[in-house]
């Protein structure tokens, strides 16, 4: 296999837009070409520039964004505030809630009917203690 | 490991060890992404500054349609344009231009040296779309990634990656064959 027309194909084949039958031909190559498989793995680092060592972003760029996000990002008693208040609640917990609001909707009328009719039978019942005669004691 | 995803709520929620985590997966190739768009490193630096602030700041950034690293490049490209807007394009394309080779030390490495520069060279004349997509795709985005990031149909993608290499090819003739 002539290896310039290998070479050639080579960035084809790694942005993938080489043909199935055209990567299968360059890859049985390189497994057999140290030749075009150092040219390949050069041409590789060179477009993904992982060949560029130490020409990432400056140690004070970095420190200074890291610097940014903690002041941004600190976390404030208001800050845990406002994110409690706007958690996502679980569906299952609405609805528990909403069942616990329907049950004491239903049952508040007939408990209030209830509480009023003991009421007034206290009422009744009670033992007029301002007087100091028998009379006060007219319900025995 | 944890995902992007989770990383980024972690730091919403104030870890800054997981911004650190974050910062070095992304911020070694988004700074070499946002050097093919700017002319200086120093406003590349600025530009990774104002990406990674904006991405964790924003109220919409969601991850159900597109995953983190895709809000990043969308938001990085974005900022980028403006600011080769904002200082003319001219000016852009003149400090994009490829740095001359170092002087090798060994006739293998010259010659690795001068194919490397010619592809430079041959991507720094290609179009203003076909740039994208080989910046893009160099960064490790995926053709779903980088259709989200540009905003264009899959389709358009696959075919601007042909004609990008194709493009590539011509102008490179026969620089790789020995």
């Amino acid at each position: 296999m002539d290896c310039a027309v290998i070479q050639g194909d080579l960035l084809a084949y790694h942005f993938a837009v080489a043909a199935a039958e055209e990567r299968a031909r360059i890859e049985a190559h390189l497994l057999e070409c140290t030749t075009c498989l150092r040219a390949y793995l050069a041409l590789k680092a060179h477009v993904e520039r992982t060949d560029e060592a130490g020409k990432g972003p400056s140690e004070e760029s970095r420190l200074r964004l890291r610097a940014a996000v903690e002041e941004r990002f600190r976390p404030t008693p208001g800050r845990r505030l406002r994110r409690w208040l706007a958690r996502p609640i679980p569906r299952y917990q609405s609805l528990a809630v909403a069942a616990a609001v329907i049950l004491v909707a239903a049952l508040a009328p007939a408990v209030s009917r209830q509480l009023g009719q003991r009421a007034t039978a206290d009422a009744t019942g009670r033992v007029d203690t301002s007087r100091t005669t028998a009379e006060s004691l007219s319900i025995y | 490991m944890d995902s992007d995803e989770i990383l980024y709520a972690r730091v919403k929620q104030g870890d800054v060890s997981a911004f650190d985590e974050l910062y070095a997966r992304h911020a070694p190739r988004l700074f070499a992404f946002l050097r093919s768009q700017v002319p200086s490193a120093a406003d590349a630096e600025d530009i990774l500054h104002e990406a990674l602030l904006s991405t964790l700041e924003s109220r919409e950034v969601t991850f159900d349609r597109a995953c983190f690293r895709t809000w990043l490049y969308r938001i990085a490209r974005n900022a980028a344009l403006n600011r080769a807007r904002s200082r003319g394009r001219g000016d852009a394309a003149l400090g994009n231009l490829p740095e001359e080779p170092p002087a090798p030390a060994a006739d293998e490495q010259l010659a690795h040296a001068q194919r490397m520069h010619a592809l430079d060279v041959a991507v720094s004349r290609l179009p203003g779309a076909l740039a994208d997509v080989y910046h893009l795709r160099s960064s490790g985005l995926s053709y779903e990634e980088i259709a989200e990031v540009l905003n264009i149909p899959l389709g358009t993608i696959k075919s601007r990656m042909h004609q990008m290499v194709g493009a590539l090819r011509q102008e490179l003739g026969t620089w790789t064959a020995q």
